[in-house]
């Protein structure tokens, strides 16, 4: 890159707030995906003018800019594919309003979703997505890749709670989007456009966000089942019972032995432990709806059920569920978190091909997920090093995907296309829809300089 | 594979474990202060993956990172991969070291053990008014911080235990030198085997330690093995105060900050909270604590090294005590209470000591 656009940006943010350095492009070459690039150099920007101020350069000089909030995309979002200007939002980190009369947050790209959480708690509310890399993932991000979580099922994702942006477009402009009212219709939906665009239209720099009062208690409960299809009819039934889990999660036969092996947790090795949640206000309100989901696990065949009687038991029966990303990260040296969702009752159908896909190419590929919104998360773990086992994983991807666009799924619930899933897009978007996301595309940023190479988006 | 670095040799399978989740983002107070990714442990993996891979050589360019750790071992902690970061970067610091590249205040530190027989290569050790190498049934061993830096400290923990009627003696101590270890040399063997022979002269069964740092390094290096072997047990202050009840107390609000040293590195959380307790019913813990306390930036030669993101650290860390509005900051580490006292603001009212400073200080104004 040219020393005048150093220059230049060096200006724009401060000598301090730019680099070159070879450290800072390595760590900026990789998200938490397997994807690898160096970007030129990186910025870290301290508010929307200085934003601007880099867009603008960066549309006359015709540079790619990646925006970057905490780098966890498990799809390759983050990654400079084309080498170019990463733009590390994580020091505009302000929580600039919390406004509980009128149920708003406004809050600065960089806030950790974590921090904002703490500082709802104290007024009992609470920002419900609840990505499980809460604890370094940024408010960004979460936008960006319209993040979800384990309570998706009854609260949504990220896209429920967005009500008005402040982005920076790629010519400079900046745009406001939405208002800070519970309802509005007042024009296209701009918001929406933005919230899971992967940083590929505007960078988000600011971000008003409706917050919902949190329900004090909750009733846990966990059961086996020896089969997946019990499993799968118990969580459809569940979720027309009429009652929705505040979480349902599913752990398939290959996470627990994998949990087992290496924790002293000793859960029984069947084909699919469900884990289920209520909230509410009063005991008997969760008690309620926890006695329904726990008639509705016998009659599907649960082998055993366990209910929680405290805060420790609940938390114990949690560690299961929590402990599977540590645990599968440990198995091989790399690992693909892959992320499809399907329609609820196609859940035991899609875990069901996994596990067949795991013998066919001889692969361990543990799975986790959000059965209550249908979204799965098999993990491919292998050895990176090994280049017959690596062609074995891109030969079971792309059936993967074959399998959940023929079950009427999508390639991704919550973690996004970025990289990892360009290839596959074509299975699921038909030509006319392709051609108007190229369009829109085009629109905002007419010399494709926001992270490129993202979302197949280039022909 | 055959590695060019002693590093790839021990920590190959680790550093490819690292799956880049980032989680060490949340915990790495450096990468807390500065928001450098280049700085937190996935960083730091990242680049030994580039020097794996044959891309990157060590070298002086990566002096910034990787001699910027302060070896507080909350990534470890965090980790869902199991990865054990500072272990790995203690490593890669020798290898640096060894192909000539090296932060110019850790070639210092090595420097001075060579010449001198403490960290701050002062030459008149403060002699804390007591007879030194005597016959006694244990040994107080003090540490450089509280040798040099933090001398009221160490002084009121003589009182105390004068108070308490402990047959102790001091030694004619120097370095354990352990540090050299983090930052890319070797224990002094000279060093060491001084201190061995003058704790086994004594005829003591014990060892107390002011500093934990030393305690860890006489009870886990192999310089130190003599001692074990002829059954002399080290220990640190907070472990052998935690059973005596002084009768005091303060109304104050107190809170405690876990050295790493201590907590992390030796598991040791209860006993420091025993003993406060005790004398505090006004006790409040930071926000974070135990396992997840956040370091006060002195470790791993960093201070030495960065003395300002080290300070700034620090005050981070004091951040957390303004945050539940406590009067009084303990800690059982000199060398944290150092840093934190450097980087204590004017406008902070609250008061930092060791436990056992603050303990005779109770006893001396209950008379
Ligand atoms: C262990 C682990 C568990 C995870 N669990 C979940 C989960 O439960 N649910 C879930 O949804 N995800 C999960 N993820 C994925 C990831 O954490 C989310 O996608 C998260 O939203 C990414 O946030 P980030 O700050 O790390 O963004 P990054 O990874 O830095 O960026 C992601 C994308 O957002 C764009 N972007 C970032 N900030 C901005 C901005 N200000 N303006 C415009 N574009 C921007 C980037 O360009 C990129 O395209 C998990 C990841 C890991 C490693």
């Amino acid at each position: 890159m040219d020393t005048t656009i150093k220059q230049s940006l060096k200006e724009i943010v401060g000598a301090e707030n730019f680099t070159d350095s070879l450290i800072d492009l390595i760590a900026y070459s990789k998200d938490a995906s397997e994807h690898r690039h160096r970007p030129d150099a990186a910025v870290w920007p301290v508010n929307t003018g200085q934003v601007s101020a880099i867009m603008k350069l960066a549309s006359r000089e015709k540079l790619p800019i990646v925006p970057r909030g905490a780098g966890t995309s498990l799809a390759g979002l983050a990654v400079p594919e084309q080498g170019g200007i990463i733009l590390d939002l994580g020091r505009m980190d302000k929580i600039i309003d919390i406004n509980i009369e009128d149920r708003l947050a406004v809050v600065q790209p960089g806030v950790v979703y974590a921090d904002l959480d703490r500082a709802l708690s104290p007024h009992g509310f609470f920002f419900p997505p609840d990505p499980a890399s809460g604890s370094v993932c940024t408010l960004g991000g979460n936008v960006a890749t319209n993040a979800g979580g384990i309570k998706g099922a009854k609260y949504g994702t990220t896209k429920d709670y967005v009500l008005a942006l402040e982005v920076v477009l790629p010519d400079g402009r900046i745009l406001h989007t939405g208002s800070k009212c519970m309802k509005s219709v007042s024009g296209y939906d701009l918001t929406r456009l933005f919230v899971g665009s992967e940083g590929t239209l505007g960078v988000v720099t600011e971000i008003t966000f409706k917050i919902n009062p949190k329900p004090p208690l909750v009733s846990t409960s966990m059961a086996n089942f020896e089969t997946l299809e019990d499993a799968g009819r118990a969580v459809s039934e569940i979720m027309y019972s009429g009652i929705i889990p505040s979480a349902l999660e599913v752990i398939d036969q290959q996470t627990l032995i994998a949990i087992n092996q290496n924790t002293d947790l000793n859960l029984p090795e069947v084909e699919a432990l469900l884990v289920a949640e209520t909230d509410g206000y009063t005991r008997e309100e969760t008690e309620f709806q926890m006695a329904k989901i726990v008639s509705i696990f016998k009659k599907n065949n649960a082998t055993t059920t366990r209910q929680a009687d405290s805060k420790e038991e609940a938390e114990a029966l949690w560690t299961a569920r929590k402990s599977a990303y540590g645990v599968l990260a440990r198995i091989n040296n790399n690992l693909i978190v892959e992320d499809l969702a399907v329609p609820m009752s196609k859940v035991p159908d899609m875990l069901r091909a996994i596990s067949e896909l795991s013998k066919k190419h001889n692969l361990r590929i543990p799975t986790v997920g959000h059965a209550g919104d249908g979204n799965l998360h098999p993990v491919i773990c292998f050895d990176g090093t090994n280049a017959d086992e690596v062609k074995r994983v891109e030969e079971a991807s792309a059936e993967l995907f074959e399998k959940v666009i023929e079950l009427g799924g999508t390639l991704t619930g919550e973690h996004g296309i970025g990289l990892a899933k360009v290839p596959f897009m074509g299975l699921e978007h038909d030509e006319i829809s392709m051609d108007i996301m190229r369009s829109i595309k085009r629109l905002f940023d007419p010399n494709n300089i926001l992270n490129p190479r993202k979302m197949g988006l280039e022909e | 594979m055959e590695g060019k670095y002693e590093f790839e040799k021990k920590f190959r399978d680790q550093v490819l474990r690292c799956s880049s989740c980032g989680f060490c983002r949340a915990v790495c107070p450096v990468f807390g202060l500065t928001k450098r990714p280049a700085l937190n442990a996935r960083g730091k993996m990242l680049i030994l993956k580039e020097v794996m891979d044959g891309n990157v050589d060590l070298n002086d360019e990566l002096i910034e990172t990787l001699f910027q750790c302060t070896n507080c071992t909350s990534c470890t902690a965090q980790c869902p991969s199991g990865v054990d970061p500072p272990e790995i970067i203690k490593q890669v610091r020798k290898d640096m070291v060894h192909t000539g590249s090296c932060h110019p205040a850790f070639e210092g530190m090595n420097q001075v053990l060579q010449e001198h027989t403490n960290i701050y290569a002062e030459d008149e050790p403060e002699d804390f008014e007591r007879e030194r190498n005597r016959k006694a049934e244990y040994v107080f061993f003090i540490g450089c911080v509280g040798a040099y830096r933090e001398d009221e400290a160490t002084m009121a923990t003589l009182d105390l235990l004068d108070h308490l009627d402990v047959d102790y003696t001091m030694i004619n101590e120097v370095c354990c030198s352990g540090v050299l270890e983090d930052v890319g040399f070797q224990i002094n063997q000279d060093l060491a085997q001084k201190n061995v022979d003058l704790v086994l002269s004594t005829g003591a069964k014990t060892v107390i330690t002011g500093c934990p740092y030393c305690a860890r390094t006489f009870n886990n290096k192999v310089q130190y093995q003599t001692l074990k072997d002829k059954g002399v047990e080290i220990i640190h202050i907070s472990q052998f105060l935690k059973d005596f009840d002084l009768g005091v107390k303060t109304d104050k609000v107190v809170t405690y900050h876990d050295p790493c040293d201590l907590g992390r590195h030796c598991g040791i959380y209860e006993e420091p909270r025993q003993i406060i307790r005790k004398i505090a019913p006004n006790f409040v813990e930071l926000r974070h604590n135990r396992a997840n306390a956040l370091c006060c930036g002195a470790g791993g030669g960093v201070r030495g090294a960065y003395p300002k993101n080290s300070i700034d650290m620090a005050r981070r860390r004091l951040e957390e005590v303004e945050e539940i509005g406590a009067e009084i900051v303990l800690t059982e580490c000199n060398s944290c209470v150092h840093n934190l006292k450097n980087a204590k603001l004017r406008a902070q009212k609250f008061e930092i000591f060791t436990t056992t400073q603050f303990l005779n200080q109770l006893l001396e104004e209950a008379g």
